[in-house]
């Protein structure tokens, strides 16, 4: 098992970067060095399964995971391997149309090793009984069972660790069923033992039916007109809009993710989209032109137009069988989808049924304003006829563009191809060419003066990072294209999508170089600004983006990027290397979770770090600015103190009962906040009661302990009386033996003084004696 | 708390002296007026005092208070025997002329001498005793004080002696400019 893992990490390495068969060479999955693609999908690791050894192209888990995974020692690289293209049946890889990969039969594992896991204290889910019919492109399926149902047909994913999923979407979907939708019926994380890692395992109600495409056999997958409208766009445009209504976009709407539900193979409904970033797993061809130029991590959440042109996409596949254009490489997909239109591009060259074409260039408008809606879909359903959409393809300009060797006739084709080409775009961006074409050719000169004023700005920080080449090219391909994705260093997203791609970025790489470099030059307030309308979503937007880009700045404990991948994600669990064993998906986990690492981790390392403190500050409802403070102090024991405060506010606030562990861990670090205290007697009374406290698992009142006001306050009063004392003594000590001070002649002069003294008491005894006996 | 005296200028101290020697020179007149033949036998009983008040270099006129106070005790039963018997010049003149009387006075100035020069040695070791087990008694104190509150207890003390070291180092530089720029 083990050997296996180590195979899968070390096939992830190995392929990092390695070009891929092209779709257009007949393959069916997308090229991992495809546009806007090639960060994520060239990238292979570990599958939940353990075993790995089938997981490659677009859903390859993080690196990080990969590094994290215990036993991970890597054997001697193997020859590069030819992708695996699909789990799907020959005859739909003859028809064109891209399915990611889905996973092959795994290798059976000893179920005396593996024994079934159980899941929120109800599911069992065995290790040992895989179902690679059902998996997910970032998830294996896995029989599961109901303790309290037995018989009940169930099925659990087992998502990779590490890459983010929709936790928000699975609780909504828990809560309520979608018709349409298959039904989820619980979540929860779990040690997968295979893999020894904390994974996020979902249960479903098991398609009886199979896969949609699976039921055609040996045919192609192929609906007829009469039936497309009640088998497949009813079920699926009611799974829309009912997501729509909670404000959610499935985005995992393509051809190998419609299973049927029952037997007979009526019921058919949309599969599940948790397990992975919205539109991650997604071929290029199903994405909306915009969202298709970002990075697969980096797409965005949508909303539920970008599900209708996955719709569309769909149709069009189900009604011809096959991929129209499954000849083209993805690059000249997005050429030509951007100078032709979607419609034009896909079905320019078919044969579509008459009552089909106008709910397919409804679909496919490259416009979100201009593409059906869920109201115009209904209305064709029930048979009433919409006023056609008028195609409108780009604006031909008189000349075409070249750059690298092409002939480029799009403003968004060139802010494609500049951001693919940086040096050769900086040479015509600075040499006016790209103005020059603007404004003969296209006659945009609108577009024109916003460049020229981006280069103006760019001379004025010509030695600063805000005026590098990747920064004016990347303002350059917005004013070219506002509504593409951010495309900075290879590192394409839309604004939406910056939390998943920050997540992806982190996991895979372990820093957020680029992410940081985006919100450094904010370049994100840069695309508000390009965008032609502002509407209210992109202002709430874009006033979080400039709290990030506060929070990035400060490189305090609580703040920088860390607190961006938090606030950003959610739903994404702490990543704190002490915690790479556990699931942290809460703030009420944290304390436990780190309560029950205690034993396992070096008494001398602090329950802290980045991470903890950035997952903290996000998700804790309560100020604690002053703790990060105290904690980024860098005096040792201002900063224990301040770490000890948090989590002794958070047990307090959360009410949780004991913490012996974490107790014991915080209780052996405090040496030096105890040395706050001048004097030894108190220090030593304190070392002497933290033992039983640390048994109470109390950290409020070992918190009281280390840092009561009352006895810190006359603790100082009696070092500054003490200090005043030992001045004084210091002083007296000076005036008989201090330096310049002759002792002996002190000496002397007290003796003649008190001689003189004893003179004078000796003369009026004398006196008075006299005077006594005169009398007499 | 008492304020620490300025120590008085070279003037105002000369002023001072002048004053008191006005004082006394008004207070002997009105005695001599009032109390002659006292003051007569005084005056001569009292010569040795006199003289010792003039040589007397000792801190607060040590020996002259010695001196005088012992002094005082072989005047003191002739001015008595004035003011009981007959109170006249004569009389007073008789006495200072009597050689034993004289002998009287003088030897307890003598007295006294003896007594300023041998007792001082004595309780200036004495002193130095006290003295020393008082320091050991306050460093005691001040490792105690350590023990208890750690080093820093002793940064006011610290400080003090940086303080003075710097006001000490200034002032040197001072010098060594004055000096460089004589």
């Amino acid at each position: 098992m083990a050997e296996a893992l180590d195979q899968a990490v070390e096939t992830a390495e190995s392929q990092e970067g390695t070009p891929t068969p092209q779709e257009g060479e007949g393959g069916v999955v997308p090229s991992a060095d495809s546009p806007g693609e090639t960060r994520e999908q060239a990238t292979a690791g570990t599958s939940p399964d353990g075993a790995g050894a089938q997981t490659s192209g677009p859903t390859g888990p993080p690196d990080k995971i990969t590094a994290q995974t215990p036993k991970a020692k890597a054997p001697k690289a193997e020859p590069e391997k030819p992708k695996e293209e699909t789990s799907a049946s020959p005859i739909v890889k003859s028809t064109g149309i891209p399915i990611p990969d889905l996973g092959g039969p795994l290798p059976q594992l000893d179920p005396g090793k593996y024994p079934p896991i159980l899941v929120n204290g109800r599911y069992l889910v065995s290790p040992s009984m895989a179902l690679p019919e059902l998996n997910s492109p970032s998830a294996l399926a896995y029989v599961a069972e109901d303790r309290r149902e037995p018989g009940r047909q169930l099925f659990a994913l087992i998502c990779k660790p590490g890459l983010p999923v929709r936790i928000r979407l699975m609780a909504e979907l828990k809560n309520q069923m979608i018709h349409g939708m298959i039904p989820i019926v619980d979540y929860g994380p779990v040690l997968w033992t295979p893999i020894e890692q904390t994974a996020i395992v979902v249960i479903f109600e098991r398609p009886l039916g199979g896969r949609f495409i699976d039921a055609f056999g040996e045919h192609a997958p192929k609906i007829n007109e009469y039936e497309i409208g009640k088998m497949l766009i009813e079920p699926v445009a009611h799974a829309v809009s009912s997501l729509s209504q909670l404000d959610f976009a499935h985005r995992a709407i393509r051809i190998d993710n419609l299973f049927f539900m029952d037997k007979e193979k009526r019921e058919l409904v949309l599969g599940e989209c948790f397990t992975s970033p919205a539109g991650f797993d997604q071929p290029m061809i199903y994405e909306p032109l915009d969202r298709a130029y970002a990075m697969p991590s980096g797409r965005g959440a949508g909303m539920s137009y970008d599900d209708m042109y996955a719709l569309g996409i769909l149709l069009l596949f189900t009604l011809q069988g096959y991929n129209p254009i499954a000849r083209m490489s993805d690059e000249e997909m997005l050429a030509q989808k951007a100078e032709k239109g979607s419609y034009q591009c896909l079905c320019g060259n078919e044969r579509i049924p008459l009552a089909m074409i106008e709910p397919l260039r409804g679909l496919l408008s490259d416009d979100d304003f201009e593409r059906w809606n869920m109201e115009a879909l209904e209305q064709w359903l029930n048979g009433q006829k919409k006023t056609p959409i008028q195609r409108r393809p780009a604006e031909r300009p008189k000349t075409a563009f070249k750059f690298s060797g092409r002939e480029l006739r799009t403003t968004r084709s060139i802010a494609y191809a500049f951001s693919k080409n940086v040096p050769e775009a900086i040479k015509v961006i600075k040499n006016g060419k790209l103005e020059q074409w603007l404004r003969s050719s296209l006659s945009a000169s609108d577009i024109a003066e916003g460049i020229s004023a981006v280069l103006a700005i760019s001379k004025i920080h010509e030695n600063s990072p805000d005026g590098a080449d990747e920064v004016l090219v990347s303002k350059v391909c917005m004013r070219l294209d506002p509504h593409a994705p951010i495309r900075y260093k290879n590192f394409a997203f839309m604004p939406d999508g910056f939390g998943t791609a920050v997540a992806v970025e982190y996991l895979r790489k372990g820093n957020f170089q680029i992410p940081g470099e985006i919100l450094a030059r904010d370049l994100l307030s840069y695309w508000f600004a390009a965008q032609h309308s502002q509407s209210p979503d992109l202002v709430a937007q874009e006033k979080a983006f400039q709290t990030l880009r506060g929070f990035a700045k400060i490189n305090e404990w609580g703040y920088g990027m860390e607190r961006c991948l938090y606030e950003l994600n959610s739903s994404l669990p702490c990543q704190s290397d002490l915690l790479r064993l556990t699931y942290v998906g809460h703030t009420d986990d944290l304390l436990n979770a780190l309560d029950g690492v205690a034993d396992q981790i070096d008494a001398q390392t602090r329950p802290m770090d980045k991470h903890i403190a950035a997952y903290i500050a996000t998700h804790f409802k309560y100020d604690i600015t002053p703790h990060l403070k105290a904690m980024t102090d860098p005096k040792e024991e201002t900063s224990l103190i301040g770490m000890l405060s948090l989590f002794a506010l958070m047990q307090w606030r959360m009410k949780i009962e004991s913490l012996l562990g974490l107790s014991s861990w915080l209780g052996g670090l405090l040496s030096p906040a105890i040395g706050t205290y001048h004097s030894r007697t108190t220090r030593r009374k304190i070392e002497q009661e933290i033992p039983a406290l640390v048994r109470k698992g109390s950290l409020p009142e070992l918190f009281d302990l280390i840092d009561n006001a009352d006895r810190r306050q006359k603790d100082t009063q009696d070092f500054e009386e003490a200090q005043v004392a030992f001045a004084h003594a210091e002083a007296e000590i000076e005036s008989i033996v201090g330096e310049g001070v002759d002792q002996e002649k002190a000496a002397l002069q007290t003796g003649e003084k008190v001689t003189s003294m004893i003179a004078i008491v000796i003369s009026m005894i004398a006196t008075t004696v006299i005077i006594f006996v005169s009398a007499i | 708390m008492k304020r620490p005296q300025q120590p008085l200028s070279q003037e105002e101290q000369r002023k001072r002296g002048r004053s008191y020697l006005t004082w006394a020179l008004l207070v002997l007149t009105f005695l001599a007026v009032i109390a002659l033949p006292t003051m007569i036998v005084m005056f001569f009983g009292l010569l040795p005092t006199l003289v010792a008040w003039i040589v007397d270099r000792t801190k607060g006129k040590a020996a002259s208070i010695t001196v005088g106070s012992v002094n005082f005790i072989g005047v003191f039963p002739y001015i008595m025997n004035l003011w009981t018997d007959f109170n006249s010049v004569d009389r007073a003149l008789g006495m200072v002329s009597d050689i034993f009387t004289l002998l009287v006075m003088y030897s307890a100035a003598a007295f006294g001498w003896l007594m300023f020069l041998s007792m001082p040695s004595g309780i200036s070791s004495f002193v130095l005793v006290l003295q020393q087990r008082k320091v050991a008694a306050l460093r005691g104190e001040q490792k105690d004080l350590i023990e208890e509150w750690g080093p820093d207890v002793a940064s006011l003390v610290e400080m003090q002696k940086m303080e003075k070291q710097e006001a000490h180092m200034e002032l040197g530089m001072e010098g060594i400019e004055l000096e460089v720029l004589d």
